[in-house]
């Protein structure tokens, strides 16, 4: 009896801090159906008083919303898919290799991680420029292909992979790459898709590189567009609603397709070592 | 593995499809002007823009022109010019304000860097070095522009002001209506504004419901153009001390605190003056002429009027209504290629003549325009924020001020309010920090060109 109480107790808890986190994206949802008068009032209502879709028309007047929308799905899923790839391979080589230098390599790819942002986007700015690829994709997807966080995050999954099966295949007679393929990462796809999820967010929400980056208008992404609703003054708040609304459909799509195997996956990168 | 493999492959034939889709070339639209002779008529007063000629021998050409806002007025610009020059193709892209001022300076650095760009004078020290000299001269644009031999650098102009934006009062007519006012009450002196916001105050008893007046968050908007009203510059005669520890200062103080002390406003009420006027709350704000179509855009269902800022004496003038800052006009890329820099030459004259389409800008941007072809147009007279102003010549530059005066007018308003200290201190502590941030700068106040100019201390 005292258990079930205690379990009434935490999940009320829990429902009480959904409710709280996910409060203010509904009411993002609702307000972006409202008026400019609405959104404004000091008399404030969940639901709209009275419905409306022109902030939702009014976001193509801003910028090519469906354009930049797929600019940037194609660039999450192709820099996620590269930076899960190079951040396996990193982690496994980490992971299960004996060689020299191993411990202070590690530690220099972790040292990358301690670095601000802030302090490398004007040499990086000036080398990619110097390079050529301003206003390519390129530029965008070459810095994220290889993820110092991904790495340490497989790295730490390693545990999960063990030494005999990789020693056995070995004696069977399997290449490196195919057991790095068909048993490494099989066996890693809980950290596989928490790292999915994680850098697929980091590069949907990704603005002040890809800003600096790209030039021409229908190259750019979406977080770009969505600026354009702040202005110098003011910020229209009904389409930044709307716009912001269409913006996390592909989060929350990745993040339910993603979601049993992420809790895994970052759990073992958090307990493992 | 299929599976995986088609994924691939949609995926690079994605990547492809759009990397096929490249920036515009050099060459635009490559449609070619072969007539030079349009039969146009020549526009402008002084400054003459001539559309019947070649832009780039007629070979086609793109220019981007970045800005941060009011894209369908800036794009009327482009659309006319181009109507006038097929082989010219002008593309405006939109920026973000924030993070323009990054973007915009590395991309001037090199040839890839828009042609045409919008400009605000508050980030001069940040672009000048990246702008060719307009190619035009200078007698020509002052004999056409207001104010713009105060955008002179070693006798060449890069930008100058579009329009001048100052402050005004804001009210709410229905809440003016309600208290029994009309067009007669339009207070012209503080003492009388004083009293209408008394009328215009609606109380639950002790309660606060409508506040007559609100300055909250305002307070760099009004405290350095009010001490002009009692004859106080904000820099001494040497042009570069800062003059912030003064009696006028002290006197716009106690003005505004005296609001709040009759209970016709609140620290704690609307924390965000134009917010709180947008929603209803508020009868009066203090706010420049971008207030004004935030209104329309943002709170359409306030009905409003402006008036003309009150002054300290009835039926004087005084030494200045308030400051005033430009809109500024469009910058030419100096590193920009030649022909793309030549074409943009010849824009800027189309723009600075356009008539039609620099109103529009104007009145969007809630500005007075600096054009004075445009200073008795109608429209512009009917403009409520606009005519508010009155004569514009009674209103005083004082240049690009570095935002440690609007930083540290916020700070003092702040601790005065909410920290309780002491206006006196606060003002001493503001006029401190204000000279230790000018100390290393070089900056010169433009005060001496106005033309009613007297020296403070």
């Amino acid at each position: 009896m005292r258990r079930r109480i205690a379990s009434i107790c935490l999940n009320t808890g829990l429902l009480a801090v959904s409710a709280v986190t996910i409060f203010p994206f509904v009411w993002m949802l609702m307000s972006s159906f409202k008026n400019a008068d609405e959104i404004a009032s000091v008399d404030q209502h969940l639901l709209p008083r009275v419905w409306t879709l022109a902030n939702y028309r009014s976001i193509q007047e801003h910028f090519d919303v469906v354009r930049l929308f797929g600019n940037s799905l194609l660039l999450s899923v192709a820099i996620t898919g590269i930076a899960v790839y190079t951040s396996l391979l990193g982690g496994y080589v980490f992971g299960k290799y004996r060689f020299r230098g191993r411990g202070p390599l590690f530690a220099l790819v972790l040292a990358t991680m301690m670095i601000p942002w802030a302090v490398v986007l004007i040499p990086r700015y000036t080398m990619f420029t110097g390079a050529g690829l301003q206003d390519s994709y390129a530029s965008i997807i070459i810095p994220a292909a290889i993820s110092s966080f991904g790495i340490f995050l497989m790295r730490q999954s390693m545990d999960n992979v063990p030494d005999e099966v990789l020693e056995a295949a070995r004696i069977d007679g399997a290449s490196e790459l195919y057991i790095f393929h068909r048993i490494v990462a099989p066996l890693s796809v809980n950290a596989i898709s928490a790292l999915a999820i994680f850098q697929f967010l980091w590069v949907w929400e990704d603005y002040l590189w890809p800003y600096l980056m790209l030039t021409t208008p229908s190259k750019q992404v979406l977080a770009v567009g969505l600026t354009t609703f702040s202005g110098q003054y003011s910020t229209d708040y009904g389409g930044l609603f709307a716009a912001t609304t269409v913006s996390i459909i592909p989060v929350v799509i990745v993040y339910v397709i993603f979601q049993k195997r992420f809790v895994a996956g970052a759990a073992s990168a958090a307990v493992k070592g | 593995m299929k599976t995986t493999r088609t994924l691939a492959a949609v995926l690079a034939a994605g990547v492809l499809m759009i990397t096929a889709c490249s920036s515009k070339p050099s060459g635009g639209d490559g449609v070619t002007d072969t007539t030079a002779a349009k039969g146009l008529p020549v526009a402008g007063a002084t400054l003459k823009y001539d559309p019947n000629t070649l832009v780039n021998d007629g070979k086609p050409i793109h220019l981007d022109w970045w800005a941060w806002g009011n894209i369908p007025q800036i794009q009327a610009f482009a659309d006319a010019y181009q109507k006038i020059h097929p082989n010219v193709d002008i593309t405006v892209v939109n920026q973000p304000w924030d993070d323009y001022w990054t973007k915009l300076p590395l991309q001037l650095q090199g040839p890839k860097g828009p042609a045409i760009f919008n400009i605000h004078n508050s980030q001069h020290d940040n672009v000048i070095k990246y702008m060719a000299p307009y190619d035009i001269p200078v007698d020509q644009l002052a004999a056409d522009y207001l104010n713009a031999k105060s955008h002179v650098i070693d006798g060449k102009i890069y930008y100058l002001d579009l329009g001048l934006m100052s402050g005004a009062i804001y009210y709410n007519k229905d809440m003016w209506a309600a208290a029994g006012l009309t067009d007669a009450d339009i207070p012209a002196t503080w003492d009388q504004f004083r009293e209408v916001a008394k009328k215009l105050t609606v109380k639950d008893g002790a309660k606060l419901k409508q506040a007559g007046f609100n300055f909250n968050s305002s307070f760099s908007a009004f405290q350095a153009g009010m001490a002009y009203q009692l004859g106080q510059n904000m820099f001494a005669a040497d042009g570069t001390t800062p003059t912030v520890d003064n009696p006028a200062n002290r006197q716009v103080i106690q003005r505004f605190l005296q609001i709040y002390a009759d209970g016709s406003g609140s620290k704690d009420f609307g924390t965000e003056a134009t917010t709180s006027f947008g929603q209803g709350q508020t009868a009066m704000v203090y706010a420049w002429g971008w207030y004004e179509g935030t209104l329309r855009s943002q709170f359409p269902a306030i009905k409003f009027g402006v008036f003309r800022t009150p002054v300290p004496t009835a039926g004087a003038t005084p030494y200045a209504y308030d400051r005033y800052n430009g809109e500024s006009t469009v910058g030419i890329n100096k590193n920009a290629p030649a022909d793309q820099q030549a074409a943009a030459q010849d824009f800027l004259k189309f723009y600075l003549t356009d008539k039609a389409d620099m109103k529009a800008l104007d009145l969007s941007l809630g500005v007075f325009p600096a054009y004075k072809p445009l200073a008795d147009d109608p429209e512009i007279k009917a403009d409520p924020a606009l005519q508010a102003y009155g004569d514009i010549s009674r209103y005083i530059w004082p240049g690009t001020v570095p935002s440690t005066f609007e930083d540290n007018f916020t700070k003092m308003w702040q601790d005065i309010l909410y920290n309780k200290v002491d206006p006196a201190k606060a003002l001493t502590t503001a006029q401190q920090k204000i000279a230790a941030d000018l100390a290393g700068k070089n900056f010169t106040s433009a005060e001496k060109l106005y033309p009613a100019y007297a020296p403070s201390n």
